[in-house]
Protein backbone atom coordinates (compact mmCIF):
# COMPACT_ATOMS: atom_id res chain seq x y z
CA UNK A 1 0.00 0.00 0.00
CA UNK A 2 1.00 3.60 -0.32
CA UNK A 3 1.38 4.48 3.31
CA UNK A 4 2.29 8.02 2.36
CA UNK A 5 -1.26 8.71 1.31
CA UNK A 6 -2.76 8.27 4.73
CA UNK A 7 -4.66 11.40 5.70
CA UNK A 8 -3.52 12.75 2.35
CA UNK A 9 -0.09 13.11 3.82
CA UNK A 10 -1.25 15.74 6.30
CA UNK A 11 -0.19 15.77 9.92
CA UNK A 12 -2.58 14.37 12.45
CA UNK A 13 -0.49 14.58 15.58
CA UNK A 14 -0.09 17.78 17.51
CA UNK A 15 1.40 18.35 20.90
CA UNK A 16 0.10 20.44 23.72
CA UNK A 17 3.54 21.12 25.05
CA UNK A 18 6.88 21.44 23.43
CA UNK A 19 8.21 18.90 25.94
CA UNK A 20 5.76 16.31 24.66
CA UNK A 21 6.86 16.94 21.14
CA UNK A 22 10.52 16.64 22.04
CA UNK A 23 9.88 13.39 23.85
CA UNK A 24 7.97 12.05 20.91
CA UNK A 25 10.79 12.94 18.59
CA UNK A 26 13.28 11.27 20.85
CA UNK A 27 11.62 7.92 21.00
CA UNK A 28 10.66 8.08 17.39
CA UNK A 29 14.34 8.05 16.67
CA UNK A 30 14.00 10.51 13.84
CA UNK A 31 16.24 13.20 15.25
CA UNK A 32 19.92 13.29 15.82
CA UNK A 33 19.98 12.91 19.56
CA UNK A 34 17.76 9.89 19.20
CA UNK A 35 17.85 6.67 21.05
CA UNK A 36 21.53 6.45 21.83
CA UNK A 37 21.40 9.75 23.65
CA UNK A 38 18.52 8.62 25.78
CA UNK A 39 20.14 5.29 26.44
CA UNK A 40 23.19 7.13 27.70
CA UNK A 41 21.09 8.95 30.23
CA UNK A 42 22.14 12.35 28.95
CA UNK A 43 18.74 13.92 28.97
CA UNK A 44 19.43 17.24 30.62
CA UNK A 45 17.50 17.70 33.82
CA UNK A 46 16.80 14.76 36.02
CA UNK A 47 13.08 15.22 35.97
CA UNK A 48 12.98 15.25 32.21
CA UNK A 49 14.93 12.03 32.10
CA UNK A 50 12.61 10.34 34.53
CA UNK A 51 9.55 11.31 32.55
CA UNK A 52 10.92 10.49 29.13
CA UNK A 53 9.13 7.67 27.40
CA UNK A 54 11.13 4.52 26.90
CA UNK A 55 12.79 4.57 23.52
CA UNK A 56 15.01 1.57 23.16
CA UNK A 57 14.64 -2.15 22.98
CA UNK A 58 11.35 -3.86 23.52
CA UNK A 59 10.03 -0.99 25.60
CA UNK A 60 10.71 1.34 22.71
CA UNK A 61 8.85 -0.99 20.40
CA UNK A 62 5.94 -1.12 22.82
CA UNK A 63 5.85 2.68 22.95
CA UNK A 64 5.87 2.79 19.19
CA UNK A 65 2.97 0.35 19.13
CA UNK A 66 1.22 2.37 21.81
CA UNK A 67 1.36 5.52 19.71
CA UNK A 68 -0.17 3.72 16.76
CA UNK A 69 -2.84 2.22 18.95
CA UNK A 70 -3.60 5.65 20.40
CA UNK A 71 -4.06 6.90 16.87
CA UNK A 72 -6.31 4.03 15.91
CA UNK A 73 -8.38 4.15 19.08
CA UNK A 74 -8.92 7.87 18.72
CA UNK A 75 -9.68 7.56 15.05
CA UNK A 76 -12.39 4.94 15.55
CA UNK A 77 -13.80 6.80 18.52
CA UNK A 78 -14.25 9.91 16.40
CA UNK A 79 -15.56 7.91 13.46
CA UNK A 80 -18.19 6.10 15.45
CA UNK A 81 -19.29 9.35 17.07
CA UNK A 82 -19.99 10.70 13.61
CA UNK A 83 -22.71 8.07 13.26
CA UNK A 84 -21.89 7.18 9.69
CA UNK A 85 -22.42 3.44 9.84
CA UNK A 86 -25.44 1.23 10.22
CA UNK A 87 -26.43 -2.39 10.31
CA UNK A 88 -23.77 -4.96 9.55
CA UNK A 89 -21.12 -2.31 8.94
CA UNK A 90 -21.66 -0.80 12.35
CA UNK A 91 -21.62 -4.26 13.90
CA UNK A 92 -18.29 -5.02 12.24
CA UNK A 93 -16.56 -1.73 13.03
CA UNK A 94 -17.72 -1.28 16.64
CA UNK A 95 -15.61 -4.19 17.94
CA UNK A 96 -12.61 -2.79 16.08
CA UNK A 97 -12.86 0.39 18.12
CA UNK A 98 -13.11 -1.73 21.26
CA UNK A 99 -10.05 -3.73 20.28
CA UNK A 100 -7.93 -0.65 19.67
CA UNK A 101 -8.93 0.81 23.02
CA UNK A 102 -8.03 -2.49 24.67
CA UNK A 103 -4.69 -2.49 22.90
CA UNK A 104 -3.94 0.97 24.29
CA UNK A 105 -4.78 -0.13 27.82
CA UNK A 106 -2.91 -3.41 27.55
CA UNK A 107 0.26 -1.99 26.04
CA UNK A 108 0.30 0.85 28.56
CA UNK A 109 0.01 -1.66 31.38
CA UNK A 110 2.72 -3.82 29.86
CA UNK A 111 5.15 -0.92 29.62
CA UNK A 112 4.51 0.07 33.21
CA UNK A 113 4.80 -3.52 34.40
CA UNK A 114 8.20 -3.70 32.78
CA UNK A 115 9.30 -0.53 34.53
CA UNK A 116 9.07 1.68 31.48
CA UNK A 117 7.38 5.00 30.85
CA UNK A 118 4.53 4.96 28.35
CA UNK A 119 4.56 7.63 25.67
CA UNK A 120 1.99 10.36 26.24
CA UNK A 121 -1.30 10.25 24.42
CA UNK A 122 -0.84 12.44 21.37
CA UNK A 123 -3.37 15.07 20.41
CA UNK A 124 -4.83 14.31 17.06
CA UNK A 125 -6.34 16.45 14.38
CA UNK A 126 -7.67 14.99 11.20
CA UNK A 127 -8.06 16.63 7.81
CA UNK A 128 -11.55 18.02 7.45
CA UNK A 129 -13.84 15.54 5.83
CA UNK A 130 -12.17 12.49 7.35
CA UNK A 131 -15.40 11.78 9.18
CA UNK A 132 -17.61 13.54 6.68
CA UNK A 133 -18.92 10.42 5.02
CA UNK A 134 -19.10 6.69 5.42
CA UNK A 135 -16.89 6.30 2.37
CA UNK A 136 -14.15 8.55 3.64
CA UNK A 137 -14.18 7.08 7.14
CA UNK A 138 -13.99 3.51 5.95
CA UNK A 139 -11.38 4.26 3.32
CA UNK A 140 -9.15 5.95 5.87
CA UNK A 141 -9.75 3.13 8.34
CA UNK A 142 -8.66 0.62 5.74
CA UNK A 143 -5.43 2.50 5.11
CA UNK A 144 -4.88 2.76 8.82
CA UNK A 145 -5.29 -0.96 9.41
CA UNK A 146 -2.98 -1.90 6.57
CA UNK A 147 -0.42 0.49 7.98
CA UNK A 148 -0.81 -1.03 11.44
CA UNK A 149 -0.28 -4.52 10.09
CA UNK A 150 2.92 -3.56 8.28
CA UNK A 151 4.11 -1.69 11.38
CA UNK A 152 3.74 -4.69 13.68
CA UNK A 153 5.34 -7.03 11.20
CA UNK A 154 8.23 -4.65 10.78
CA UNK A 155 9.04 -5.05 14.47
CA UNK A 156 8.74 -8.83 14.65
CA UNK A 157 12.44 -9.60 14.05
CA UNK A 158 13.53 -6.79 16.37
CA UNK A 159 11.70 -7.90 19.49
CA UNK A 160 13.89 -9.54 22.07
CA UNK A 161 11.47 -10.84 24.65
CA UNK A 162 9.32 -13.80 23.81
CA UNK A 163 6.52 -12.36 25.90
CA UNK A 164 6.54 -9.11 23.97
CA UNK A 165 6.72 -11.03 20.72
CA UNK A 166 3.75 -13.13 21.70
CA UNK A 167 1.78 -10.11 22.74
CA UNK A 168 2.67 -8.13 19.63
CA UNK A 169 1.89 -11.05 17.36
CA UNK A 170 -1.44 -11.68 19.04
CA UNK A 171 -2.34 -8.04 18.45
CA UNK A 172 -0.99 -8.04 14.91
CA UNK A 173 -3.25 -10.92 14.00
CA UNK A 174 -6.24 -8.93 15.16
CA UNK A 175 -5.11 -5.97 13.06
CA UNK A 176 -4.96 -8.32 10.09
CA UNK A 177 -8.56 -9.31 10.70
CA UNK A 178 -9.54 -5.66 10.87
CA UNK A 179 -7.64 -4.90 7.69
CA UNK A 180 -9.36 -7.69 5.81
CA UNK A 181 -12.84 -6.70 6.93
CA UNK A 182 -12.29 -3.04 6.13
CA UNK A 183 -10.93 -3.88 2.70
CA UNK A 184 -14.07 -5.89 2.12
CA UNK A 185 -16.30 -3.05 3.30
CA UNK A 186 -14.45 -0.74 0.93
CA UNK A 187 -14.85 -3.09 -1.99
CA UNK A 188 -11.10 -3.65 -1.96
CA UNK A 189 -8.84 -6.67 -1.72
CA UNK A 190 -8.88 -8.31 1.73
CA UNK A 191 -5.90 -10.47 0.78
CA UNK A 192 -3.41 -8.09 -0.83
CA UNK A 193 -0.47 -10.46 -0.39
CA UNK A 194 0.02 -14.10 0.61
CA UNK A 195 2.41 -13.00 3.36
CA UNK A 196 1.90 -9.79 5.32
CA UNK A 197 4.17 -6.97 4.32
CA UNK A 198 6.29 -5.12 6.83
CA UNK A 199 7.51 -1.57 7.17
CA UNK A 200 10.11 0.19 9.26
CA UNK A 201 9.23 2.51 12.07
CA UNK A 202 10.52 5.48 10.11
CA UNK A 203 8.25 4.68 7.17
CA UNK A 204 5.23 4.22 9.37
CA UNK A 205 5.80 7.37 11.38
CA UNK A 206 6.27 9.37 8.24
CA UNK A 207 2.89 8.18 7.08
CA UNK A 208 1.14 9.47 10.17
CA UNK A 209 3.33 12.40 11.08
CA UNK A 210 4.72 13.93 7.93
CA UNK A 211 5.68 17.11 9.73
CA UNK A 212 8.40 15.22 11.56
CA UNK A 213 10.41 15.06 8.39
CA UNK B 1 -11.00 -27.76 20.50
CA UNK B 2 -11.87 -26.92 24.02
CA UNK B 3 -10.38 -23.88 25.59
CA UNK B 4 -9.88 -25.95 28.68
CA UNK B 5 -7.35 -27.90 26.73
CA UNK B 6 -5.27 -24.84 26.27
CA UNK B 7 -2.35 -24.55 28.52
CA UNK B 8 -1.49 -20.97 29.10
CA UNK B 9 2.09 -20.16 29.64
CA UNK B 10 4.98 -18.21 28.46
CA UNK B 11 8.13 -18.74 26.53
CA UNK B 12 11.19 -20.09 28.12
CA UNK B 13 13.37 -17.06 28.57
CA UNK B 14 10.68 -14.58 29.39
CA UNK B 15 10.29 -12.60 32.55
CA UNK B 16 6.80 -13.48 33.62
CA UNK B 17 5.10 -10.25 34.50
CA UNK B 18 5.95 -8.33 31.36
CA UNK B 19 3.58 -8.39 28.50
CA UNK B 20 1.79 -11.63 29.07
CA UNK B 21 -0.05 -10.75 32.20
CA UNK B 22 -0.82 -7.24 31.16
CA UNK B 23 -1.76 -8.02 27.61
CA UNK B 24 -3.53 -11.25 28.37
CA UNK B 25 -1.98 -12.41 25.18
CA UNK B 26 -2.99 -15.98 25.77
CA UNK B 27 0.24 -16.98 24.14
CA UNK B 28 -0.04 -20.68 23.91
CA UNK B 29 2.91 -22.59 25.09
CA UNK B 30 3.62 -25.78 23.37
CA UNK B 31 5.75 -28.30 25.11
CA UNK B 32 9.44 -27.70 24.75
CA UNK B 33 9.70 -31.15 23.22
CA UNK B 34 7.30 -30.23 20.44
CA UNK B 35 9.92 -28.81 18.15
CA UNK B 36 13.58 -29.69 17.90
CA UNK B 37 14.50 -26.77 15.66
CA UNK B 38 13.20 -24.30 13.09
CA UNK B 39 12.89 -26.98 10.44
CA UNK B 40 10.64 -28.90 12.77
CA UNK B 41 8.40 -25.89 13.22
CA UNK B 42 8.37 -25.29 9.49
CA UNK B 43 7.46 -28.88 8.72
CA UNK B 44 4.61 -28.61 11.19
CA UNK B 45 3.46 -25.48 9.38
CA UNK B 46 3.97 -27.14 6.03
CA UNK B 47 1.72 -30.02 6.95
CA UNK B 48 -1.04 -27.61 7.94
CA UNK B 49 -0.56 -25.62 4.76
CA UNK B 50 -0.73 -28.80 2.70
CA UNK B 51 -3.99 -29.63 4.41
CA UNK B 52 -5.40 -26.18 3.76
CA UNK B 53 -4.19 -26.06 0.20
CA UNK B 54 -5.71 -29.45 -0.62
CA UNK B 55 -8.89 -28.42 1.14
CA UNK B 56 -9.40 -25.38 -1.06
CA UNK B 57 -8.25 -27.15 -4.18
CA UNK B 58 -10.93 -29.75 -3.69
CA UNK B 59 -13.56 -27.40 -2.31
CA UNK B 60 -13.23 -24.78 -5.00
CA UNK B 61 -13.59 -27.46 -7.65
CA UNK B 62 -17.03 -28.41 -6.32
CA UNK B 63 -18.78 -25.32 -7.65
CA UNK B 64 -20.53 -24.65 -4.36
CA UNK B 65 -19.88 -20.95 -4.16
CA UNK B 66 -20.91 -17.90 -6.12
CA UNK B 67 -20.15 -14.21 -6.13
CA UNK B 68 -17.90 -12.78 -3.48
CA UNK B 69 -17.53 -16.08 -1.64
CA UNK B 70 -16.27 -17.75 -4.78
CA UNK B 71 -13.84 -14.94 -5.49
CA UNK B 72 -12.51 -14.82 -1.96
CA UNK B 73 -12.06 -18.55 -1.52
CA UNK B 74 -10.28 -18.78 -4.84
CA UNK B 75 -7.82 -16.22 -3.57
CA UNK B 76 -7.48 -17.99 -0.23
CA UNK B 77 -6.67 -21.20 -2.08
CA UNK B 78 -3.92 -19.40 -3.97
CA UNK B 79 -2.53 -18.01 -0.72
CA UNK B 80 -2.34 -21.47 0.83
CA UNK B 81 -0.62 -22.89 -2.23
CA UNK B 82 1.87 -20.05 -2.03
CA UNK B 83 2.49 -20.85 1.63
CA UNK B 84 3.24 -24.46 0.74
CA UNK B 85 5.80 -23.37 -1.82
CA UNK B 86 7.35 -20.70 0.36
CA UNK B 87 7.71 -22.94 3.40
CA UNK B 88 9.09 -25.80 1.33
CA UNK B 89 11.75 -23.54 -0.12
CA UNK B 90 12.59 -22.13 3.29
CA UNK B 91 13.10 -25.60 4.72
CA UNK B 92 15.37 -26.45 1.83
CA UNK B 93 17.36 -23.27 2.34
CA UNK B 94 17.88 -24.25 5.94
CA UNK B 95 19.17 -27.62 4.82
CA UNK B 96 16.14 -29.53 6.03
CA UNK B 97 13.90 -32.04 4.33
CA UNK B 98 10.36 -30.89 3.70
CA UNK B 99 7.60 -33.31 4.58
CA UNK B 100 5.51 -34.41 1.65
CA UNK B 101 1.86 -33.70 1.20
CA UNK B 102 -0.39 -35.68 3.53
CA UNK B 103 -3.22 -37.84 2.37
CA UNK B 104 -6.46 -36.10 3.08
CA UNK B 105 -10.14 -36.81 3.09
CA UNK B 106 -12.46 -33.98 3.94
CA UNK B 107 -15.53 -36.14 4.36
CA UNK B 108 -18.75 -34.17 4.24
CA UNK B 109 -17.04 -30.80 4.25
CA UNK B 110 -18.15 -30.11 0.70
CA UNK B 111 -21.75 -31.19 1.13
CA UNK B 112 -22.91 -27.60 0.87
CA UNK B 113 -21.63 -24.08 0.60
CA UNK B 114 -22.27 -23.63 4.29
CA UNK B 115 -20.40 -26.74 5.34
CA UNK B 116 -17.53 -25.77 3.08
CA UNK B 117 -17.30 -22.28 4.57
CA UNK B 118 -17.78 -23.55 8.10
CA UNK B 119 -14.94 -26.02 7.75
CA UNK B 120 -12.82 -23.34 6.13
CA UNK B 121 -13.47 -21.05 9.06
CA UNK B 122 -12.34 -23.71 11.50
CA UNK B 123 -9.27 -24.45 9.44
CA UNK B 124 -8.24 -20.81 9.26
CA UNK B 125 -8.72 -20.13 12.95
CA UNK B 126 -6.79 -23.28 13.74
CA UNK B 127 -4.02 -22.09 11.46
CA UNK B 128 -3.89 -18.73 13.21
CA UNK B 129 -3.59 -20.40 16.59
CA UNK B 130 -1.06 -22.91 15.36
CA UNK B 131 1.31 -20.27 14.05
CA UNK B 132 1.00 -18.19 17.18
CA UNK B 133 1.50 -21.24 19.35
CA UNK B 134 4.67 -22.19 17.53
CA UNK B 135 6.13 -18.72 17.01
CA UNK B 136 8.07 -18.78 20.24
CA UNK B 137 10.10 -21.74 19.05
CA UNK B 138 11.46 -20.07 15.96
CA UNK B 139 15.07 -19.06 16.34
CA UNK B 140 15.89 -17.65 12.92
CA UNK B 141 14.56 -14.11 12.58
CA UNK B 142 13.92 -14.41 8.85
CA UNK B 143 11.88 -17.51 9.45
CA UNK B 144 10.03 -15.73 12.22
CA UNK B 145 9.25 -12.82 9.93
CA UNK B 146 7.86 -15.13 7.29
CA UNK B 147 5.88 -17.22 9.75
CA UNK B 148 4.38 -14.11 11.31
CA UNK B 149 3.52 -12.83 7.85
CA UNK B 150 1.71 -16.04 7.02
CA UNK B 151 -0.01 -16.01 10.40
CA UNK B 152 -1.44 -12.58 9.64
CA UNK B 153 -2.81 -13.71 6.31
CA UNK B 154 -4.48 -16.71 7.94
CA UNK B 155 -6.13 -14.24 10.31
CA UNK B 156 -7.41 -12.29 7.30
CA UNK B 157 -8.83 -15.47 5.83
CA UNK B 158 -10.53 -16.39 9.10
CA UNK B 159 -12.16 -12.99 9.44
CA UNK B 160 -13.43 -12.87 5.88
CA UNK B 161 -14.81 -16.40 5.93
CA UNK B 162 -16.48 -15.68 9.26
CA UNK B 163 -18.08 -12.67 7.66
CA UNK B 164 -19.17 -14.65 4.61
CA UNK B 165 -20.93 -16.99 7.00
CA UNK B 166 -22.69 -14.01 8.54
CA UNK B 167 -21.34 -14.85 11.98
CA UNK B 168 -21.59 -12.29 14.73
CA UNK B 169 -18.73 -9.82 14.63
CA UNK B 170 -17.14 -10.54 18.00
CA UNK B 171 -16.64 -14.23 18.46
CA UNK B 172 -17.25 -15.02 14.80
CA UNK B 173 -15.37 -12.58 12.62
CA UNK B 174 -13.03 -11.50 15.39
CA UNK B 175 -11.89 -13.48 18.38
CA UNK B 176 -11.29 -10.64 20.79
CA UNK B 177 -8.59 -8.00 21.05
CA UNK B 178 -5.80 -10.59 20.97
CA UNK B 179 -5.34 -13.81 19.04
CA UNK B 180 -4.94 -17.00 21.02
CA UNK B 181 -2.18 -19.48 20.36
CA UNK B 182 -2.94 -23.18 20.18
CA UNK B 183 -0.57 -25.95 21.22
CA UNK B 184 0.71 -28.38 18.65
CA UNK B 185 -1.06 -31.38 20.11
CA UNK B 186 -4.36 -29.51 20.14
CA UNK B 187 -3.93 -28.44 16.54
CA UNK B 188 -3.13 -31.95 15.45
CA UNK B 189 -6.13 -33.28 17.32
CA UNK B 190 -8.28 -30.70 15.57
CA UNK B 191 -7.15 -31.67 12.10
CA UNK B 192 -7.11 -35.39 12.80
CA UNK B 193 -10.61 -35.95 11.40
CA UNK B 194 -9.27 -35.06 7.98
CA UNK B 195 -6.54 -37.62 8.36
CA UNK B 196 -8.26 -40.38 10.24
CA UNK B 197 -10.30 -41.22 7.20
CA UNK B 198 -7.17 -42.95 6.10
CA UNK B 199 -6.62 -44.71 9.38
CA UNK B 200 -6.34 -48.07 7.70
CA UNK B 201 -3.32 -46.89 5.81
CA UNK B 202 -1.81 -44.57 8.30
CA UNK B 203 1.50 -45.37 9.84
CA UNK B 204 2.14 -43.80 13.18
CA UNK B 205 4.66 -44.12 15.88
CA UNK B 206 7.64 -42.57 14.19
CA UNK B 207 9.20 -39.76 16.09
CA UNK B 208 11.24 -38.31 13.26
CA UNK B 209 9.34 -35.82 11.19
CA UNK B 210 11.32 -36.93 8.19
CA UNK B 211 9.64 -40.30 8.22
CA UNK B 212 10.88 -43.77 8.79
CA UNK B 213 7.92 -45.12 10.68
CA UNK B 214 6.44 -48.30 9.44
CA UNK B 215 3.99 -49.08 12.18
CA UNK B 216 0.46 -49.09 10.83
CA UNK B 217 -2.79 -48.35 12.51
CA UNK B 218 -5.51 -50.65 11.33
CA UNK B 219 -8.25 -49.55 13.64
CA UNK B 220 -9.77 -46.12 13.49
CA UNK B 221 -10.80 -46.46 17.12
CA UNK B 222 -7.19 -46.69 18.07
CA UNK B 223 -6.61 -43.31 16.57
CA UNK B 224 -9.45 -41.91 18.59
CA UNK B 225 -8.14 -43.49 21.72
CA UNK B 226 -4.60 -42.47 21.10
CA UNK B 227 -5.71 -39.11 19.90
CA UNK B 228 -3.35 -36.26 19.84
CA UNK B 229 -0.40 -38.10 21.25
CA UNK B 230 -0.34 -40.62 18.44
CA UNK B 231 -0.85 -38.00 15.81
CA UNK B 232 1.73 -35.82 17.42
CA UNK B 233 4.27 -38.51 16.94
CA UNK B 234 3.18 -39.78 13.61
CA UNK B 235 1.34 -37.23 11.57
CA UNK B 236 4.35 -35.77 9.91
CA UNK B 237 5.81 -39.12 9.01
CA UNK B 238 2.43 -40.04 7.71
CA UNK B 239 2.31 -36.81 5.82
CA UNK B 240 5.60 -37.54 4.23
CA UNK B 241 4.82 -40.91 2.87
CA UNK B 242 1.28 -41.43 1.88
CA UNK B 243 -0.04 -38.96 -0.55
CA UNK B 244 0.53 -41.14 -3.54
CA UNK B 245 -1.11 -44.17 -2.05
CA UNK B 246 -4.31 -42.34 -1.38
CA UNK B 247 -4.41 -40.56 -4.65
CA UNK B 248 -4.24 -43.79 -6.52
CA UNK B 249 -6.98 -45.32 -4.44
CA UNK B 250 -9.46 -42.51 -4.51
Amino acid sequence: MDTGSLFEGRPVITFGHETDRRNFLRWAGLVGVGAAFVAGGGLGTGTAAAAAPSTVGDLGILNYALTLEYLEADFYGEGLKANLLHGRELALVTPIADHEAQHVAAITAAIKAAGGTPVARPKLTYPSGTFGSRTKFLATASQFEELGVTAYHGQVPLIKSGAVLGAAASIAGVESRHAAILADLNGGQPFPAPIEKHATKATVLKAVTPFLK
Amino acid sequence: MSRRQFVRGELSEIPAPLALGALQAKFELADAADFADDVDVLNYALTLEYLESAFYEQGNAKGLLTGKAKTYLARIGLDEAFHVTAITQTIQKLGGTPVKSPTVDFGQSFASAKSYLTTSHTFENTGVGAYLGAAGFVKNKDVLQAAAGIFGVEARHAAIVGNLLGLKAEGGVYTGAAETGIAKKTVLAAVSPFLSQMAGKMPVGGVNTGGGSTAGIQDKALLSAGGAALLGAGVLAYAARHRESTNTES
